[in-house]
């Protein structure tokens, strides 16, 4: 494992012939890979307003067309500033893609620009209005455990709990879609240069969405594994 | 700057292929047997020199302890890992080894990455001689599934082989490249890879746009100890416990009656692709022989676990991609194993369409490398390739969880920054374990690397350091860490796990020429002299048949050039001006041995030199 060299600190010149860049990828004039601007974030790297709504071919084209210019591919015969700057260009390129082309992670990431989450939060705390479902669900999870090491039937229990993961994942599909009115708010907000306490009331109901969906996910994926588990 | 090759550097066999600059075609180069396929065998002999090859896989019979075979499964990996590999394989490992593993061969002990650099050292050697050129870096191949030690591992044994390796590109991605090249396929491509020891799964989307070609990896799976060696086990530990009954002999698994079993066993796997029953003949040492008659379906019942073991990472890989198996295109089959009848029945019933074979399997891994290095040596090229990482990078958090920071199959080069901070007042260091693998918990991970990140001395909370974790083009972890508040570099030491250091490879290097350079100019030399001695009675031969008088008196005399000057070069000691030599005196007599090919036999023997008439 090598520590990589650390590539020069962003400038709004060229590191070779000092032509002024504006932070573009290389220089106007000499053709030189530039290093990453600190503050860029993956919004910007695809040159898009901070809108949750994107085409999805658009942004694959995109991908694919800095792909061709920044991979580091192109850069083997150059010195190893250049690769440097390569590598981290084409790497940030690619965790930009990853998290972009995710309608979830896009929403994530969104509230983590704007200052809404801390990066990797996660609320464990049940929503209030499922308390009692999420009650009964864990009671019988509980069972089906018990049931399992004594070796009993587990069919009642099995019904049970498929007709509980029927119903959590219809209340992901309907959280999905409350995300997506939110975030078709947001964007119009943002098109409409709406007011600051008006995004900020939209960024709250998307992250509350997020942290609902993250809980319900997390439940049905553990309902999956406890079924798996039974019906071998 | 002499060429770059693409390796294979394989769990049975290796090769070494280019791009021919005429045909742009990729070629896999002949060693001294004719064959590409190296044995990827080593051996140590007594006199203190290496054998690589076909010459070692010899000497697996007459010397099994201090030849060795399939190295490739402990690459980058320590000793508690490979405690089951040691029952079925006669790895002799030496008992002080920590996170490195050292083999012995005979008395001296080696690390995998040496054994390995041994064969790589060879296929260099085969390279240069076929090339006429020197050869000093290489594009090498590793299954999609290896994690970053495996990975670092191979690129150790690229070092120590004095060979600087540009890309570690996946087995099944440098497939798909070759075939591109073959079929210009379009969309979605699955490449089933089962080798001698690996097993991977790929996905790819296969893209035109006005540039040229993109290959993008959408999912990768696997099992790095699932292979063609798994299904000789098998047939081994069954044919073992037949002889154990009806003979009550019990053999050591390891000694060379083992050995030579396996070898039939091997043989008798081989001719099942072909016929529908084998019947294998084993001389015991009681004197009786061991008659069996295998039918195809007996075999396939006994092999059946090895089949099923690979479906398992082929759901994962689609389901990753987001894809139903309808969805594929094209399959591609890769690896000797795919050879076998029932894995091509079972990829094609599972697919629902009939797999790609048309290149050879053992060949299609080192063309597409060759390819890769191809598109590195010019720079610009109208072909990218987009792979992927195949497991999630992570670091311990509180508890032993590990937090994923980098999820599996994300495209590479690919990256995390995570900030840390002190927890109480004047700490001086940070801990942090990085981790590779699905799985929640630190102790089921594997463990990449531990280091301390270095805190100036302040209140808690106030430091903010953040660390770059980046996943390179090859799939290996770099480590960076940069003071938030004061934009400051900081330097970090990072022990890997399993890894070797930066000193080891060097010295590494220094043992490794030491061993191989003088042994493989010595035989080169006494096999290019044995074919100028061939060549050159031939020619002799040839020059004293009446009907060579029919060639012009200016021909004649070309060629008594020619024979003076191999005559002189032989005397010498520079193999590679024999060779030239060789086939200098080849291109002169090329209208005589037409000449007398076309009196005495009649039949189309037109290319033939000398020598074969």
């Amino acid at each position: 494992m090598n520590a990589p060299k650390s590539a020069p600190v962003s400038a709004t010149s060229c590191w070779s012939c000092n032509t002024p860049t504006e932070a573009a990828a290389f220089c106007p004039a000499c053709g030189k890979i530039q290093s990453l601007p600190a503050n860029a974030d993956y919004f910007t790297y695809f040159g898009l307003p901070r809108k949750l709504w994107m085409g999805m071919d658009a942004l694959e084209q995109k991908f694919l067309q800095l792909s061709w210019k920044l991979h580091p591919d192109n850069f083997v015969n150059t010195d190893e500033r250049e690769r440097e700057m390569s590598l981290q260009r084409s790497s940030r390129l690619n965790d930009a893609y990853r998290v972009l082309r995710d309608p979830v992670a896009r929403v994530e990431y969104l509230l983590e620009l704007e200052g809404m989450r801390k990066e990797g939060e996660h609320k464990q705390q049940a929503p209030p209005e499922l308390l009692e479902e999420v009650f009964e669900l864990n009671e019988s999870l509980d069972e089906l455990r018990e049931a399992k090491s004594a070796g009993a039937n587990l069919e009642a229990l099995t019904i049970t709990l498929r007709v509980a993961e029927k119903n959590f994942g219809e209340k992901l599909h309907e959280v999905d879609s409350e995300m997506k009115t939110a975030a078709q708010q947001w964007d119009a907000a943002l098109e409409a240069n709406g007011s600051e306490s008006d995004r900020e009331a939209i960024l709250q109901r998307l992250n509350e969405l997020l942290n609902r969906r993250s809980y319900i996910r997390n439940l049905v994926a553990g309902v999956e594994k406890e079924l798996q588990g039974a019906s071998c | 700057m002499g060429h770059i090759v693409g390796i294979d550097l394989g769990t049975t066999n290796s090769l070494v292929a280019y791009v021919d600059a005429q045909t742009g075609q990729p070629k896999c180069i002949p060693g001294p047997y004719g064959s590409t396929l190296c044995p990827s065998v080593v051996s140590l002999d007594p006199d203190g020199s290496v054998i690589v090859g076909e010459a070692a896989r010899r000497r697996l019979l007459t010397q099994p302890e201090r030849t060795i075979y399939s190295v490739k499964r402990l690459m980058g990996r320590g000793p508690a890992d490979v405690q089951s590999e040691l029952q079925l394989f006669p790895f002799r490992i030496d008992p002080q080894s920590k996170n490195v593993i050292r083999v012995m061969l005979g008395d001296k002990m080696f690390t995998p990455p040496e054994i390995s650099a041994f064969i790589l050292r060879e296929l260099r050697n085969w390279a240069e001689s076929f090339l006429g050129e020197p050869v000093d870096r290489a594009v090498i191949t590793v299954p999609a599934y290896f994690n970053d030690a495996q990975r670092q591992a191979t690129k150790d044994a690229g070092r120590i082989a004095g060979l600087e390796v540009l890309r570690l590109v996946n087995e099944p991605t440098a497939a798909a490249l070759a075939y591109g090249l073959h079929e210009k396929q379009r969309g979605h491509v699955a490449v089933y890879d089962l080798g001698g020891g690996t097993f991977d799964i790929s996905i790819l989307k296969l893209i035109s746009t006005g540039e040229g070609d993109i290959y993008q990896v959408l999912s990768t799976n696997g099992d790095t100890h699932l292979g063609g060696d798994d299904i000789d086990n098998l047939l081994q530990a069954f044919v073992h416990k037949r002889i154990r009954e009806t003979e009550d002999l019990d053999f050591s698994p390891h000694g060379e009656l083992a050995q030579d079993l396996r070898k039939s066993l091997i043989a008798a796997k081989h001719e099942l692709s072909e016929k529908e029953s084998v019947t294998l003949r084993f001389a015991l040492p009681n004197g009786k022989t061991f008659v069996h008659t295998f039918s195809r379906a007996d075999f396939e019942a006994l092999i059946n676990n090895v089949v099923t073991r690979t479906m398992g990472p082929v759901k994962q890989a689609l389901g990753d991609a987001h894809l139903a198996p309808s969805a594929i295109e094209e399959v591609v089959l890769v690896g000797g194993t795919t050879r076998t009848p029932v894995i091509r029945r079972t990829v094609q019933e599972f697919f629902g369409r009939k797999p790609h074979t048309e290149l050879n399997p053992d060949e299609v891994v080192a063309l597409g490398a060759a390819v890769q290095a191809n598109i590195l040596e010019r720079g610009v090229s109208n072909m990218l390739l987009l792979d992927v990482t195949p497991l999630s990078l992570g670091i311990e958090t509180y508890g032993g969880a590990v937090s994923k920071i980098i999820p599996r199959n994300s495209t590479i080069p690919a990256s995390a920054q995570e900030q840390y901070t002190t927890g109480v007042d004047n700490q001086t260091g940070i801990d942090i374990h990085v981790l590779q693998g699905e799985r929640e918990l630190a102790k089921d991970c594997r463990s990449l690397a531990r280091f301390t990140l270095k805190v100036p001395p302040a209140p808690a909370g106030l430091p903010r350091i953040e660390v770059a974790f980046l996943i390179d083009a090859n799939g290996i972890l770099q480590v960076a860490a940069k003071d938030m508040r004061t934009g400051e570099q900081h330097s970090i030491e990072v022990q890997p796990s399993y890894g070797i250091n930066d000193t080891e490879i060097e010295r590494m290097l220094e043992e490794s020429i030491e061993y191989a350079e003088q042994d493989f100019a010595e035989r080169q030399l006494i096999e290019a002299r044995t074919e100028s001695e061939a060549i050159l009675s031939a020619t002799a031969k040839a020059l004293a048949n009446p009907q060579s008088t029919e060639i012009p008196a200016a021909e004649r005399s070309d060629i008594e050039a020619a024979i003076a000057a191999l005559k002189q070069s032989v005397s010498g000691v520079d193999y590679r001006q024999i060779r030239r030599r060789i086939d200098e005196l080849n291109h002169a007599t090329e209208h005589l041995a037409e000449l007398l090919m076309n009196s005495a036999v009649a039949t189309a023997l037109a290319g033939r030199n000398l020598a074969e008439v």
